[in-house]
């Protein structure tokens, strides 16, 4: 179930409000671990067991661990099993077609079969949860969790279950048992959600419109159609993941969490080492975590930190999907970070801010595009028209389509910076800010639902066809 | 007055729950009239059905078709975009004069692709005269009234393509130069349709008489009757609601006698006959186009008692059923056939018929998407 659906705004969560609040305080996580499951089985009716054979192999490693604290090596034993079963699930159900067809491709008489497995929804999410807890009681650094419901429900939480953010064990430990929620939180909930709705439905949706029709319309599209069009998927992405994540935090808030910010003004970057502090933060600090430091960070020297941030940059981009394209998008970030640690940052700091911040952008605008293509053939097609393969001009045929997202471009390019923010918090006067609260929550509920009603309205233009 | 500051929790909560309850509670059309499709039926809720995922994937299609206030909603969504620059987000621009156009069509190889079929149809048929008209796009005809920014119009262009294509057998009649000039004076087109006005078939009409081998009535000769609130097929996709219905006029000849004309429809098991060109009942719905014939049928037959003229065969789209009324006036016996649902050969037809001539009439529009011109022979 996506949070930019009928089935959610209008039947799923209104019924979840109520249950969740005239359930009595201490059985409120029950009635969320329900609904959660609810959620889950919505779209993965059965792959809803995968994901409670992930919550119970985390619970029994908890527990273990926590009744085996002194034994230094049988708790070590225990923590490399229950990250063996961990990675081992999600290898199994995300990677194995991925390597079957790699190995296929370099080792051909083997006659590797190919499994065709479909991605349960939201497994890397929940997995590098569960593992953050896992990780966490081994270290000492949280309680176990004893109760299962309450470890349950932390799990599948249904904000943030299938894209985020990934909310370690740590940050939501107390709340999990000791949360008080109230109007203001709540009133505060319903705000970023719709903002994130917005951001989703009013802008991700659109940007995606545009850039489909630039991507496919090919040649006649020329170097500034395939300009716009990557820009157009810049946009897509980022407001796509951060509407998402502006919902997961609202949601969060209506239930009374409170979820880290996942994404801070990504494309006001400086460089591409502040790029990766401000964008997708929580998988940011994860790897930095769990697998960065654990490897010794920077503590060890400069050649063993490229290592480290080598190993770090091959996982980021391996997480993202199972095909060479993200392991090539993650490898060009880790080499563009590295170059910035050893001498460019120290440059750029020299220079004015604004070469910076084309430096950055236009770094970031070719990242997408190892991210979007996984078909390298079509990946290298396209990097050629960026570069005038098929001449620099877009075609009449194209640029009245440009020339009517204009509007939304510049929407796109003012919302993805902190402006409307900083207006908003300068307002003193309470009436107005009240006004502006009460009108943007109206007009993104209208327009919204609009959009998404207007999605599913298809006129035939012949009676029997 | 400290309560207002949740106002937008009232607001939210509020709106979610309303409209859960509304879904719940109103009454659900089974047809939408303007979109012209059965909505989704209420959908089986099983074991199995559930575990396959079946019943959540249809619950989703069941919700936004019987949403509430869901045209209000798709006619808002419609106002933003054109707002917000995106006109013709829809597929569909409004113009000047609250003109609505479809966007051109993009893609010329099936258009070609059908010159190929119907010249080899002309070919094979001996000595019976094959006519051919393709009635322009409204965009390009009132190409002064498209909105500042739109897709270029390349009919002029595609029509010489085609018309190029079509070999000798078929004598070509082009109607666009004397359609923009008439055009610039009256409406040849609907202003919420794609389809041309009574009007604009008389234009097309009077044109084909020199090629054809008739002589025209005049536009004196004929009554005409109006009927307002027409909203066509381009506001029905448009959802701009705010814009004003067209008027349908109902041209007859007042010196044809009343009991000349029979209409026989022939539609698999589905037969009707008529009296009168026009079906009236049609009337009572906002898209009033199918008044003309009855709309879209696999065969007609249009006998006029009172005509001159033989047999002719009229292979179509929509367009024709405002045309042929007039036609009815110099031919006894018009068989009018759509290869949308008409899958037999027409060339055994025509000779099964003894027809006198063949005109084809199509849009270009639809031209260029009809994939079912092979069906002519």
């Amino acid at each position: 179930m996506v949070f930019s659906s009928f089935i959610f705004l209008f039947v799923f969560l209104p019924i979840v409000l109520v249950l969740y609040y005239i359930t009595p305080r201490r059985f409120r996580n029950l009635t969320l671990f329900v609904v959660d499951l609810v959620f889950y089985s919505w779209g993965e009716p059965m792959l809803v067991l995968l994901m409670m054979v992930s919550v119970v192999i985390n619970y029994v490693a908890g527990i273990l661990l926590g009744a085996r604290r002194q034994k230094k090596s049988l708790s070590k034993l225990i923590l490399v099993i229950a990250v063996i079963l961990n990675l081992g699930l999600l290898g199994f159900f995300k990677y194995v077609g991925f390597l079957g067809e790699t190995l296929q491709f370099v080792l051909p008489f083997l006659n590797i079969p190919i499994l065709e497995i479909s991605l349960p929804i939201g497994i890397s999410f929940y997995t590098f949860q569960t593992m953050s807890y896992t990780i966490d009681v081994y270290r000492n650094t949280v309680k176990v969790q004893k109760n299962f419901i309450d470890f349950g429900t932390y799990v599948s939480l249904f904000p943030q279950l299938i894209a985020g953010p990934i909310v370690r064990y740590q940050d939501v430990a107390e709340q999990l048992v000791h949360r008080r929620e109230n109007l203001q939180q709540f009133t505060d909930g319903v705000k970023l959600f719709l903002i994130g709705l917005a951001k989703k439905v009013l802008l991700a949706n659109q940007m995606g419109v545009l850039w489909d029709t630039l991507r496919k319309s090919g040649e006649s599209a020329g170097a500034l159609g395939a300009w716009v069009g990557i820009i157009a998927y810049t946009f897509q992405i980022y407001f796509d993941f951060s509407g998402y994540s502006d919902m997961a935090i609202g949601l969060g808030k209506m239930f009374g969490f409170e979820f880290i910010k996942n994404f801070d003004y990504p494309y006001i970057s400086k460089s591409i080492t502040e790029f990766w502090r401000r964008w997708h933060i929580s998988l940011g600090t994860w790897f930095r975590e769990y697998v960065y430091i654990p490897l010794g960070g920077n503590r060890k020297g400069l050649g063993r930190q490229i290592i480290n941030m080598s190993v770090v940059w091959f996982l980021t981009g391996l997480w993202h999907g199972a095909s060479w394209n993200f392991i090539l998008w993650g490898v060009y970030f880790g080499l563009l970070l590295i170059i910035e640690k050893s001498f460019l940052l120290k440059l750029l700091k020299k220079l004015p801010a604004v070469c910076g911040h084309i430096y950055a952008l236009i770094f970031i605008v070719l990242g997408w595009v190892l991210f979007y293509f996984e078909d390298m053939s079509e990946m290298m097609r396209f990097a050629a028209r960026l570069f005038g393969a098929n001449g620099w001009m877009m075609s009449s045929e194209v640029l009245p389509t440009v020339i009517a997202y204009i509007p939304l471009l510049i929407a796109a390019l003012l919302v993805s910076t902190p402006l409307f923010t900083t207006i908003y918090h300068k307002i003193k006067w309470q009436p107005l800010r009240m006004v502006v609260d009460n009108v943007g929550c109206v007009l993104s509920m209208l327009l919204c639902t609009a959009s998404l009603a207007s999605s599913s309205y298809n006129p035939f233009l012949y009676f029997k066809f | 007055m400290k309560a207002v500051k949740y106002l937008p929790t009232f607001l939210f909560v509020g709106f979610i729950f309303t409209m859960m309850v509304l879904w719940l509670v109103l009454p659900k059309d089974s047809y939408s009239p303007q979109e012209k499709r059965t909505l989704a039926a209420f959908p089986e809720c099983n074991t199995e059905t559930l575990t396959d995922g079946t019943f959540q994937k249809s619950l989703d299609t069941w919700l936004s078709d019987h949403m509430p206030a869901r045209s209000f909603f798709v006619g808002l969504n419609a106002d933003y975009d054109l707002l917000s620059g995106r006109n013709g987000a829809k597929g569909i621009y409004l113009g000047q004069d609250n003109y609505l156009f479809p966007k051109p069509v993009q893609d010329g190889e099936t258009l070609l692709k059908n010159a190929g079929y119907i010249q080899e149809f002309a070919d094979d048929l001996d000595n019976i005269p094959v006519y051919m008209t393709v009635v322009p796009s409204s965009g390009a005809v009132n190409s002064d009234k498209l909105p500042a920014v739109h897709e270029t119009y390349r009919d002029a262009e595609w029509i010489t393509a085609f018309r190029e294509k079509l070999g000798k057998n078929v004598r070509f009649v082009d109607v666009q130069q004397d359609f923009a000039k008439a055009a610039a004076k009256r409406q040849l087109y609907y202003k919420t349709d794609h389809h041309w006005t009574s009007y604009g078939a008389f234009e097309c009409y009077r044109l084909l008489g020199a090629a054809m081998g008739y002589t025209p009535l005049a536009e004196r000769d004929f009554d005409k009757e109006k009927v307002k609130g027409f909203y066509g097929t381009s506001y029905a996709k448009a959802a701009l609601w705010f814009l004003p219905p067209d008027t349908v006029e109902l041209w007859s000849n007042h010196q044809q006698p009343d009991d000349a004309v029979t209409v026989a429809i022939h539609d698999g098991q589905d037969n009707k006959t008529g009296s009168s060109y026009f079906f009236r009942e049609q009337l009572k719905n906002d898209d009033k186009y199918p008044v003309f014939l009855d709309g879209n049928h696999s065969l007609v037959r249009i006998t006029n008692t009172a005509a001159e003229g033989g047999t002719l065969i009229v292979i179509k789209d929509s367009y024709a059923h405002t045309l042929v009324p007039f036609l009815s006036q110099h031919y006894r016996n018009i068989v009018m056939v759509d290869l949308r649902y008409y899958k037999k050969e027409v060339s055994a037809l025509v000779e099964q018929e003894k027809a006198d001539a063949v005109l084809l009439l199509y849009s270009l529009d639809n031209l260029a998407a009809d994939t079912n011109l092979s069906y002519l022979f």
